[in-house]
């Protein structure tokens, strides 16, 4: 999540849950939390009971909205015009938080002489190479850095940027690994030089006076974001966005504070992103980051995405957001990568002890420093392999053979007809999942496919093991990781996705066994040691029938690292070494088992203060508010009493307060580093944002953003309208796009497809169905595909409450029920009368409801930074009754179910009430 | 087995101590339409779905409560005027009443229908024989006659968990504590405060509806807290007992007979007479 | 049309909610329970009219009694059968008899048929064996009571439920105990005139007419009552047509009495019964009509 880290260092929600109730305000947008996240909405709701305000901008009303105070409907993918004319409004009004500000920001930087601004070139940033519609920004060319007082870096330099270059490669693919404070940059060159230079310092205008200084780069750049000018863009009243801004800058300062919550109505955009930073920068402005009640919480999704993205399931990072080397020069030995991806200043400056950790923990004693740990064992990235390029790649017969686990494509993804097209293609696929999903019946159920005999994949069906049947650990939204034990074994022939994993690896390793060959050795060598040391218990006593499973409290204590001299656990990754005397699976985890026998995710115990610090254990090292060390002012006093969180308590000369310091807990406010300082000491005693370079959060982002240093609006790339903020760039200038006649586009501005479209979520349902649509209790609450609509949209094209409506993008088109209802309202954009729809996304054509999928619909883009598509946003036509074509049947019958089999060792008396016939 | 069930029915077992009454005080005004009170009780109480129909009204595809629905959520969107526009979307979630004075349970010719040691008025599933007498005496809706085994179902209040000292599933599934589930005095007193705190945010229309006894009917073991008039919500906007009536309606009744047997007799003793 | 559609989806668009969809639900109760309303008055009124006619007038009433007690046990077995088909588990019909429930309408009802059956056998068995003849005045008068229950609880069972119409229904019980008598003379009459009994004819045509007057007098009670629901089910109209089928259903037999020719005694007697199984149907079908017309 490049949005939060760029601006604070960590790309995670930066607060808790349970935090926001102790909020003032709280500004809901791009998220349906009461929805989406309704266990956790009741914190929010706590803070209304206790006099907070709750906002929620949305284009839809919504369930939440109804518990808001105040709804905002807003058009799909404006969103940065509503937050600019936020952050406008508090520049212009003088609302922002000085002191914080000032000492807490890169406000006071200068950017380097030469950087061009939206504002200067008709929507465009300086170091722009491209087309206006998709190309690749230069930070260095366009000298969005840091002014470091250094001439010899503004030379021009000319790069060959055409098709197979490693520039083009780097740049075009985003191939350059993802790490913790942000995503692929678009600084060519180290990291540290874009804050840093050789040795010298940023310079900086403390009075903020400088016409290059960030904060005045700021007011120009945003000057036109008024609310007259976000009216027109999004569509609503101009007092509605002041209303909101009033709201959260009386709601902010040192006695109150405000969070932001955002999900997916603003990631899924080619612009999300930058949503996020400008969300970033309000809440910076504001003075709202590292504060209790503050803060930005991403709501994210399955149940443990974020434990994924910890972990590294993305193709371009190690555990821990440890960039993926790439095939270059620059990547080739540990210490050039290293030099190349590390920091001088800041905690990233330990980045070769987590390296070395991780190469250590993986490759065990093969791992040695005359041969680099083992360095050039690890795959390089050559090419772009995150999901969309890659079933962009399969449609087009470019993939063999596929595992999927978890996951469903072929009704999930964006333009899932593309991805069943690329299933289509591959030689064999092995599912692995709960149920028959599309993914693994596309080639006999999917109406709209050619016949079955005509399907080449080979598809083999692994059944796996339910959460309640294996144990392992959940990383929430909120970083906190909960580990679960096994209830029972496993029905029949399936199996933990770690029980899959375990055998596979080991029966290659026996495949592989004794072969020589230089590739074969990082499979060879890998660490794959988790067997049990005594047999599996279950609750309940009785011995586990299952064979084979690893045990996963071991892979989390090589997660968590331990000293490789008699293999002591270390208590966290302020222990680990880079000279290879420790190993640690992903540091951010280091501290979660911090012992033997003491693995604190099981941990589940009711403290007094609200941290609840023994419930669980969240990363890094159980902060629960990241960057707290901002809830005191520079001298390291509580901003206010209402919202201390730790202060320095000169006396003990540490930290102090309820929650872990997100700091050097010795280290005094008042420590200045001096000149020349490296590593931790450089970050000064009043500089809260210990992951960046500099200690300080980034209003301007000199270069780990891919598609600008501060956030611009542009129209997403299927919209009716053109781009009233910088007509001469409809869209953002860095999108990619994925050519094919399975992915046509309708691009901005389309007047054939003149609605707006957005996808979202019901409480009712999950995802792309296959863990609701086989349920009948949820099924019967939630039975078909449905789009909402206002009443005048349907007056307009015959539509009726109930009966069938088609929508149509430029891929395809799809039938469903019409829900004619006032929640929807069509909106005055730039002078005209725009109508947007909702779809939600859970139906497609596997399971015992089905129906037509919205994800047909939706087109294959990617955001430069995340890859990331636009199903939040894209342009459609409607019409009343259904399309032609074969329809989807339920594949399978509504189940027979509770069955009315009695309750197995449970008396008469004490059966369920509902075993109609079973009382007799 | 045949001897069994006649003779079973008619087996008392001595009857549980009574305990302070308990119910449910669900606050609407906290309700986010989650449904999970809904899930809770099926998947507690094992109750099969109602089958697939897509209703169309707002969120609310269950329509009813039925003998396999014991709680249903309720969406109420309220337009802003004569135009288009919304006003609000009210939430609700809707369960049997557990009305302290019950005229489901007064009507039940079986016995089947009790108020149990809680005070909460349950359907002991054994007895019921599916008169439907209770259906037609329940001024709320509420109670409904199986198709599956011709039984009276509705609601138990969680009997079986309360016995465990469990709270409800619904109450505990809820994620706001839109239901709230106690003994009842608190629960009153709770609700009380809340209204006025309510009020005192500027939310005069907050009110709670069957806390206490009205003219006409009883108070409500499970009561709410509502702002908009009972009928918005599909609730009576004035239950009435039916069984204030019944003891005028014998009297009518009788009185009707028997002027109808003096005319008869009269009839008989003239005309025999003359004959 | 787009105007015209415009007011149609608005109007989709805002009914959604539940205001002014019926509250209560309408019981499990359809043809058989019209029949077993229907066998319940012919079996307790044919036993009242025949018993109290041979305690007053045994003479003239005691041979039409001894066939009379017979079919009215067939009634009554027929409206058993009714009840208990009508019951969502009828094995369980016994349930009824764990708890003696006065409160309860329907449980006074099953105590009074039970209570009214044990008689009504016993005299059938009675009559239908001669020689057995003395116990036959106290067994009469013991099975009085709880027919005249038997008569008077249906009514008021309906009166006292939730449902729109029959909770509106104050007069329903008084109605249904007349209707009850007044149909035990019409059949006792049609028995008479085809055993051949004048002189009991005679009495029991004066007995319909007058029972007739005052049943118009229960019906227009009733009908005042019902207009609400009545004309809300079917209609202001369709009111007035009910209004006007039950005046004419009782001026045409009260003619037909009047003329007290045999066929017009018969037709009357049809009449009356036909004009009896129509109310009682409307009445039955009442609170679904209401719940569909406000669903509507
Ligand atoms: N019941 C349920 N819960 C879930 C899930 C589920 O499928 N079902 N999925 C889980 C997962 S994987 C995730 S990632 C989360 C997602 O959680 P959310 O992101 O909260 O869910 P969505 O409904 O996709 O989108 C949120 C809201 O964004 C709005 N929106 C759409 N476009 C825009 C826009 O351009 N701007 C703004 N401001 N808002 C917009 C939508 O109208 C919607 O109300 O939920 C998780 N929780
Ligand atoms: N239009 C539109 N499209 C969207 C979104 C949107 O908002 N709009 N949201 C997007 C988002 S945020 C997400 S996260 C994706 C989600 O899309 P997917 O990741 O495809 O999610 P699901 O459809 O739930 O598929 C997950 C599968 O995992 C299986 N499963 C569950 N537990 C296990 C387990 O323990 N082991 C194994 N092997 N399998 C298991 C389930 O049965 C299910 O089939 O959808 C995306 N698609
Ligand atoms: S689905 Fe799971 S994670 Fe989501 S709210 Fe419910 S219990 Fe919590
Ligand atoms: S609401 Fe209806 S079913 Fe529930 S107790 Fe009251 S009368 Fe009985
Ligand atoms: S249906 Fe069952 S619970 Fe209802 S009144 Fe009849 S016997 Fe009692
Ligand atoms: S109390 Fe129990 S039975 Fe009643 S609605 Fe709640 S979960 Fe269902
Ligand atoms: S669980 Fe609670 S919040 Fe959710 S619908 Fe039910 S009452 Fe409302
Ligand atoms: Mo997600």
């Amino acid at each position: 999540m490049p949005g939060l880290g760029t601006s604070f260092g960590r790309g995670a929600a930066t607060n808790y849950q349970q935090d926001l109730a102790h909020s003032d305000c709280v500004l809901f947008m791009g998220s349906n939390m009461a929805e989406a996240h309704p266990v956790g909405f009741r914190w929010p709701m706590k803070a209304k009971e206790q006099g907070a305000t709750l906002i929620h901008v949305d284009p839809r009303y919504t369930r939440m909205s109804a518990m808001c105070d105040l709804h905002v409907g807003i058009r799909a993918g404006s969103d940065i015009a509503f937050l600019g004319g936020l952050v406008n409004y508090v520049l212009t009004h003088d609302r922002w938080f000085k002191d914080y500000v000032v000492h807490y920001t890169n406000a006071s930087c200068i950017v380097q002489e030469g950087f061009r601004d939206t504002e200067d070139l008709d929507g465009l940033f300086s170091g722009y190479h491209g087309d206006g519609r998709t190309g690749v920004y230069d930070a260095r060319t366009g000298r969005w850095r840091l002014d470091c007082g250094e001439e010899g870096e503004a030379k021009e330099e000319k790069e060959d940027w055409s098709g197979g270059t490693p520039m083009y490669r780097m740049f075009h693919l985003g191939m350059h690994g993802h790490s913790l404070d942000s995503g692929a940059g678009s600084y060519r060159g180290k990291r540290r030089d874009m804050v840093t230079g050789t040795d010298a310092e940023a310079q900086k205008d403390t009075t903020l006076e400088h016409p290059r200084c960030v904060l005045q780069i700021l007011k120009r750049h945003f000057a036109r974001y008024t609310p007259e000018m976000v009216s027109e863009v999004c569509g609503c009243a101009p007092e509605e966005l002041v209303r909101v801004a009033e709201l959260l800058c009386e709601n902010s300062g040192r006695e109150r504070t405000s969070a932001v919550v955002y999900a997916l109505g603003w990631t899924q955009h080619t612009t999300g992103v930058q949503m996020i930073r400008t969300a970033g920068i309000l809440q910076l402005l504001l003075g709202n980051m590292g504060r209790p009640g503050g803060g930005i919480m991403a709501m994210r999704g399955h149940s443990t995405i974020q434990g994924s993205t910890d972990l590294a399931t993305l193709y371009d990072v190690l555990p821990g957001y440890l960039p993926q080397p790439y095939a270059a020069e620059d990547h080739e030995t540990l210490d050039s990568y290293i030099e190349q991806e590390g920091m001088a200043t800041g905690y990233w400056s330990n980045f070769r002890k987590f390296v070395v950790s991780l190469l250590k923990a993986w490759y065990g004693d093969a791992a040695t420093p005359e041969n680099d740990f083992c360095f050039s064992w690890l795959p390089r990235v050559d090419d772009d392999y995150s999901q969309l390029p890659y079933f962009d790649r399969m449609s087009k017969g470019g993939v063999k053979g596929y595992f999927l686990f978890g996951q469903n494509p072929a009704g999930g993804a964006p333009n899932a007809r593309l991805h069943r097209a690329g299933l289509r293609n591959l030689d064999w696929l092995v599912v692995l999942d709960w149920f028959e999903i599309e993914s693994a019946v596309f080639w006999k159920d999917d109406p709209a496919a050619p016949p079955p005999a005509e399907i080449k994949t080979e598809v083999f069906f692994i059944p796996a093991a339910a959460a309640p049947e294996k144990e392992g650990s959940l990383t929430n939204t909120q970083r906190l990781l909960q580990w679960h034990d096994k209830a029972l074994d496993p029905l029949g022939d399936s199996r933990s996705d770690a029980w899959f994993l375990y055998n596979f690896g080991k029966r290659l390793k026996q495949l592989y066994a004794g072969s020589t060959d230089p590739r074969d050795q990082p499979l060879l060598h890998l660490t794959w040691d988790y067997e049990y040391d005594h047999p599996q218990r279950l609750p309940d006593g009785s011995l586990s029938r299952i064979e084979g499973e690893p045990d996963l409290e071991k892979v989390l204590m090589e997660i968590n690292g331990y000293r490789l001299d008699g293999k002591r656990l270390v208590s966290g990754f302020s222990e680990l070494e880079d000279d290879g005397t420790t190993a640690c699976g992903c540091w951010i985890y280091s501290g979660v088992f911090p012992e033997p026998g003491r693995n604190r995710a099981r941990e589940r115990k009711l403290g007094s203060s609200p941290i609840h610090p023994e419930w669980g254990w969240a990363w890094p090292h159980n902060r629960r508010v990241m960057y707290n060390r901002a809830s005191a002012d520079p001298e390291g006093r509580p901003w206010s009493e209402r919202k201390k969180l730790i202060w320095w308590d000169a006396e003990s000369r540490r930290w102090a307060g309820d929650d872990e310091p997100d700091f050097e807990p010795e280290k005094a406010p008042d420590y200045r580093p001096p000149q020349g300082a490296k590593g931790m000491s450089a970050i000064a005693g009043n500089q809260p944002f210990i992951m960046k370079p500099d200690g300080v959060g980034w209003l301007f982002a000199p270069g780990t953003v891919k598609d600008g240093p501060l956030p611009a609006h542009y129209e997403p790339v299927e919209s009716p309208l053109g781009n009233l903020l910088y007509p001469r760039q409809p869209t953002n200038p860095a999108v990619r796009f994925f050519d094919g006649p399975l992915n046509r586009l309708a691009h901005t501005p389309t007047w054939d497809f003149p609605v707006v479209a957005t996808t979202y979520r019901l409480t009712e349902h999950y995802l792309s169905g296959p863990m609701s649509r086989f349920n009948s209790w949820l099924n019967e609450l939630q039975p078909e595909m449905f789009v909402e609509l206002s009443p005048e949209l349907a007056a307009e094209h015959g539509i009726v409450h109930g009966d069938w409506l088609t929508v149509e993008t430029a891929r395809t088109r799809i039938e469903a029920r019409a829900m004619v209802t006032r929640r929807l309202r069509p909106l005055k954009v730039e002078g005209q009368v725009l109508h947007q729809i909702g779809l939600p996304f859970h139906w497609a054509f596997a399971g015992e409801v089905v129906g037509d999928n919205a994800n047909d619909l939706t087109a294959l883009v990617a955001d430069p930074n995340v890859s990331m598509h636009e199903v939040k946003a894209f342009a459609c036509r409607v019409r009343a009754g259904r399309r032609e074509g074969p329809v989807p049947k339920p594949t399978k019958p509504p189940g027979h179910w509770p069955s009315r089999e009695p309750v197995p060792d449970t008396p008469a008396a004490a059966q369920p009430e509902g075993r109609f016939g079973e009382n007799d | 087995m045949i001897r069994e069930r006649i003779l079973e029915p008619f087996r008392r077992p001595p009857a549980p101590e009574p305990r302070p009454a308990t119910g449910f005080y669900t606050d609407t005004t906290v309700c986010i339409g989650c449904k999970a009170c809904e899930v809770a009780c099926k998947q507690w109480n094992q109750l099969p779905a109602d089958g697939f129909e897509w209703l169309g009204n707002s969120y609310d595809n269950t329509g009813e409560l039925s003998a396999t629905s014991w709680r249903h959520v309720k969406f109420i969107e309220q337009p802003a005027g004569d135009g288009f526009d919304l006003g609000r979307l009210l939430m609700m979630s809707d369960v049997c009443k557990h009305c302290v004075t019950a005229p489901c349970q007064q009507a039940c010719p079986t016995g089947a229908l009790i108020h149990n040691e809680f005070g909460d008025v349950y359907i002991q599933p054994d007895i019921c024989n599916g008169c439907a007498y209770c259906i037609a005496a329940c001024p709320f809706g509420v109670i409904t006659r199986s198709t599956i085994d011709g039984h009276a179902h509705k609601c138990t209040l969680c009997y079986d968990r309360q016995r465990d000292g469990m709270v409800p599933a619904c109450a505990q599934a809820c994620p706001t504590a839109s239901i709230q589930f106690g003994p009842i005095d608190e629960l009153r007193e709770r609700a009380r405060r809340r209204v006025e705190e309510l009020h005192g945010r500027g939310v005069s229309e907050a009110y709670l509806y069957g806390d206490a006894p009205g003219e006409s009917y009883s108070a409500l073991n499970s009561f709410y807290l509502l702002v908009d008039r009972p009928s918005v919500y599909g609730l009576p906007d004035r239950p009435v007992n039916p069984w204030l009536f019944m003891r005028g309606d014998y009297l009518r009744a009788f009185v009707a007979a028997l002027v109808s047997i003096a005319v008869l007799l009269a009839a008989m003793l003239l005309g025999s007479g003359a004959a | 049309m787009s105007a015209e559609l415009n007011i149609e989806s608005a109007k989709a668009a805002a009914t959604v909610g539940y205001a002014g969809r019926p509250v209560t639900k309408a019981p499990n109760w359809h043809g058989l329970v019209t029949l077993d309303i229907l066998f319940n008055n012919l079996s307790a009124g044919l036993f009242l009219v025949a018993a109290l006619g041979e305690l007053v007038a045994p003479a003239t009433f005691r041979p039409l009694a001894a066939v009379a007690y017979p079919i009215a046990l067939l009634f009554l077995i027929a409206d058993l059968v009714c009840l208990v088909l009508d019951l969502g588990d009828p094995l369980r019909f016994h349930h009824m008899l764990r708890v003696w429930k006065p409160s309860s309408p329907m449980s006074l009802g099953t105590w009074s048929l039970t209570a009214y059956a044990l008689p009504l056998t016993l005299l059938t068995a009675v009559s239908l064996l001669p020689g057995i003849d003395w116990p036959r005045q106290i067994v009469l008068v013991v099975g009085l009571l709880p027919a005249l229950g038997t008569a008077v609880y249906k009514g008021v069972l309906f009166s006292t439920t939730a449902q729109p119409g029959w909770s509106h229904a104050r007069w329903l019980g008084g109605y249904f105990a007349n209707s009850a008598l007044l149909l035990g003379a019409v059949e006792l009459l049609l028995l008479a005139m085809w055993m051949g009994q004048p002189t009991a004819a005679a009495v029991l045509r004066l007995a319909s007419m007058l029972l007739l007057i005052l049943n118009a007098v229960a019906l227009a009670l009733l009908l005042g009552e019902l207009r609400g629901p009545l004309s809300q089910a079917r209609g202001i109209r369709g009111f007035t047509v009910i209004g006007a089928v039950v005046l004419a259903g009782i001026i045409v037999p009260l003619v037909l009495l009047a003329l007290g020719g045999p066929l017009a005694k018969v037709g009357a007697a049809l009449l009356i019964l036909l004009g009896a199984v129509v109310i009682r149907s409307e009445i039955v079908r009442l609170p679904h009509l209401l719940t569909q017309a406000r669903a509507r």
